[in-house]
């Protein structure tokens, strides 16, 4: 079920409903939390339930298991098994063709031959998000930072909370499982705001993400037509346009969840108004960088090693975390990248330099910040390109594109054949880039935004967004770019 | 709770009514281009406006012709009141099942005709029907009618532009609107036909399409024959010639076929009447003037009249 369907908008309130109607039973209030969810997901493909459900059943034993266990080798093959089931659904679902096809290559290149047969798999919506949360489970308890759950139900409810089972938040355990423990009282202030926070949610993914698509679909799928300044102007569309899409969808997972009482953790922090690359990965798809953070990164020494291992460090988890996205040496290329804009700032320890909001005692950035977020912003895209393109040939065909004379010219948007065609997006993009600064110190942009007004001029500004997605919407109902991941 | 739901409960009607307000300034306000999920366009092509203002002034027609384009281009009413028969084209710009459903219950009573002579195709009924009820919309009074096909097509664009329409309607802002009888190379001619000015066509290539059709059009068309044979009107189902190049491009015409034949009187004038797509024809799938006088007479044959 998608968040910008009917469908969901016939789901949400009866679940809704029905949740605060058995709120004195929290068994029950759980019960109905995990049917919800299976029904939110099942409406996609019923047969991947199965998936989710096996998953859950083995991290929920491998949890009670390593609770009664004490010997140290017993239980690292306790955690093996969790990892090598929730990995294991993962590599198949998502890795296998890819494997498969670059082993042929290579094999081929050292002049063997291979008769590698693609299957055709489909990818289980959300399944890197779960496989990451429940294993987060299990490695908690393996390392004695939770305690295990008995209760199968609260327990199967933190696998597949419906709002954020497919792309996220992606929850640690100890954020969102003592929620299923206790009873959950109704707050008017963090529904409301919950409300808010689904509003400008979708606003982002049907007003931004997808009218930025369009454009971006036109340009990437036939660079050889643009020049340079329109392609980059192509990179900077995509750049709003994943970010409206994804936290768009994080918005509508969090104020959804906030309906039910339930808090998730922040997903994104206006990541564009970042002054390096280590502040924008701070900011960006959060829940993630710091599971990678916390189970990779630590692990593997962090930054407190030498500086080899830093380097060697960084690499991976930006390796890692670009493969997490898909199996496409796209993505790969897109975290070295990053990793490559990252590794400066490490070395010369300037990657903690920025942990506050810019200009938060100001309205306005300075010169300066305005040109370090102008050119972290700019190093972003040129990623993006790369997160984007089909594959390195077309990554690289755009690059070279931008790359030159034509660079300096007047960007010049498709007309898709329309006769004097307008471009809403840009001014739709400077009321939203608008709104967004005006909320940067927020948890959402709307969160504050004209709660000391009153209520008539308040709910005007809230129909207006409305209005604005009624008018200015996609009409062709464009899935969640995550939904792949 | 019970706070917030009487704050949701009181929202919901005041986003409505700005909602409202909202549409009716951009509507009038800003142009086309910068209100892409409002289209409103007043006299939009086959002189759809004139048509429906005409419809309203006639009162018991002999016949009823009903279809998209291929109808207003396709049934000369000039031929057929020649013959001493009260006619009216009701042809509307893709015109499909759904839109075919409004008017008929929006003139059906007033016109009732003894005979409707229905366009059908297995294009229309793969149309998706947002763009033609915008058409629709714009150009005729709205009523609970429109409301329903809005309803039934479940658009954002339709349900603006409705909004629009209503509000256009009640302030009666549509009444100094005139449409020229001549429009680039169209002629309007009283009783709802449109005669193209003489070209002929030049032939292209169609690669072959299977045109599946949209359930919500099929449930419609069905709705709509039976609406005509419980009003006991005699229906004739028509499906107009096209180039051959198109016709045969298109996978399911035997199909096609055989489902209309089981509803009613069916001619498919691609079958019957040997035409030339290069003489015959201005584009793909509209007769020229030529096309038109073969195909009437042909008809007319046909039906005895």
């Amino acid at each position: 079920m998608l968040f910008n369907s009917i469908d969901f908008i016939v789901f949400l309130p009866i679940v809704f409903v029905l949740y605060w109607m058995v709120k004195s039973n929290l068994k029950v209030q759980n019960f109905l939390v995990l049917t919800a969810s299976y029904i939110f997901y099942g409406w996609w493909d019923w047969r991947f339930l199965s998936l989710i459900f096996f998953s859950t059943i083995v991290d929920y034993f491998v949890g009670l298991s390593l609770n009664r266990q004490d010997n140290l080798r017993k239980r690292r093959l306790l955690l093996l098994t969790s990892i090598v089931v929730n990995i294991g659904f993962l590599g198949f679902f998502k890795y296998y063709n890819f494997f498969l096809e670059n082993f042929a290559t290579a094999f081929t290149f050292f002049g063997g031959t291979i008769d590698a047969e693609r299957l055709e798999i489909i990818l289980p919506v959300g399944i890197s998000f779960y496989t990451f949360q429940t294993m987060s489970y299990t490695i908690d308890v393996y390392r004695k930072k939770l305690e295990p759950t008995k209760d199968f139900i609260a327990f199967a409810s933190f696998v597949s909370f419906f709002p954020q089972l497919v792309a996220g938040p992606i929850v640690r355990a100890k954020q969102l499982l003592p929620q299923f423990y206790i009873q959950r009282t109704f707050v008017y202030t963090k529904a409301a705001d919950g409300l808010r926070q689904i509003l400008w949610g979708i606003f982002k993914k049907v007003v931004i993400a997808d009218n930025c698509a369009e454009y971006v679909n036109y340009i990437f799928d036939r660079p050889e037509k643009f020049d340079g300044s329109t392609l980059l102007l192509g990179g900077v569309l995509f750049a709003f346009q994943i970010y409206g899409d994804f936290s768009g969808y994080s918005d509508i997972a969090i104020g959804t969840s906030r309906l039910f009482g339930i808090d998730l953790p922040k997903n994104f922090a206006f990541p564009y108004f970042s002054r390096d690359i280590a502040e924008f990965w701070r900011r960006w798809h959060i829940s993630l960088s710091t599971w990678f953070r916390d189970y990779v990164y630590i692990p593997l020494g962090g930054s407190r090693v030498r500086i080899g291992k830093q380097i060697r460090n960084v690499f991976i988890i930006f390796l890692v975390s670009g493969f997490w996205h898909g199996a496409n040496w796209t993505f790969i290329i897109w975290g070295a990248l990053n990793a490559l804009f990252f590794l400066p700032l490490l070395l010369f320890k300037q990657n903690r330099n920025y942990l506050e909001v810019v200009a938060i005692d100001r309205r306005l950035p300075n010169f300066k910040e305005l040109a370090m977020m102008g050119l972290t912003f700019f190093i972003t895209v040129l990623a993006w390109i790369f997160f984007r393109a089909e594959n390195l040939h077309h990554a690289l065909e755009y690059l070279s594109g931008i790359f030159n004379s034509s660079l300096f010219s007047i960007p010049e948007l498709p007309d898709f054949g329309g006769k004097k065609r307008a471009h809403p997006i840009l001014y739709l993009l400077f009321g939203f880039i608008l709104i967004e600064w005006i909320g940067r110190k927020d948890n959402h942009a709307l969160e504050n935004i004209g709660l000391g007004w009153n209520r008539l001029l308040r709910w005007s500004m809230y129909a207006f967004i409305i209005f604005i997605i009624g008018m200015y919407m996609q009409t062709h109902e464009m899935p969640f770019i995550y939904f792949q991941f | 709770m019970k706070k917030f739901l009487s704050s949701i409960i009181l929202f919901i009607p005041f986003s409505l009514i700005l909602y409202v307000v909202l549409i009716c300034l951009w509507g009038s306000n800003l142009p086309t281009r910068h209100r892409p999920n409002l289209i409103y366009k007043l006299g939009h092509w086959g002189h759809i406006y004139s048509r429906l203002q005409e419809a309203k002034t006639y009162r018991d027609v002999d016949i009823l012709f009903l279809g998209s384009s291929h109808s207003y281009r396709g049934f000369d009413v000039r031929k057929f009141d020649s013959l001493g028969l009260k006619t009216f084209n009701m042809g509307t710009g893709a015109q499909t099942p759904i839109q075919t459903k409004a008017l008929l219950k929006r003139y059906l009573p007033k016109m009732n005709p003894k005979t409707i002579i229905y366009e059908v195709s297995p294009i229309l009924f793969s149309y998706e029907p947002v763009e033609s009820s915008l058409d629709l919309i714009a150009n005729d009074v709205n009523d609970w009618n429109t409301m329903e096909m809005v309803f039934s097509i479940n658009h954002i664009k339709t349900y603006n532009t409705a909004i629009y329409a209503m509000y256009r309607d009640a302030l009666n802002l549509n009444k100094d609107f005139k449409e020229n009888a001549s429009r680039a190379d169209d002629l309007y001619i009283p009783g709802g036909y449109v005669q193209k000015r003489m070209k002929r066509y030049k032939y292209r290539k169609h690669n072959k399409k299977e045109r599946k059709p949209r359930s919500i059009q099929v449930n419609a068309f069905y709705h709509n024959v039976q609406m005509i044979k419980d009003k006991e009107i005699n229906l004739i189902l028509v499906q107009t010639p096209i180039t051959q190049s198109l016709y045969k491009a298109h996978t399911s015409n035997k199909l096609f076929d055989k489902q209309m034949k089981e509803l009613a009187p069916y001619y498919n004038f691609n079958e019957l009447i040997q035409l030339d797509d290069s003489i015959h024809f201005y584009d793909s799938h509209h007769l020229n003037q030529d096309g038109v006088e073969v195909f009437n007479d042909s008809l007319i044959m046909r039906l005895g009249l």
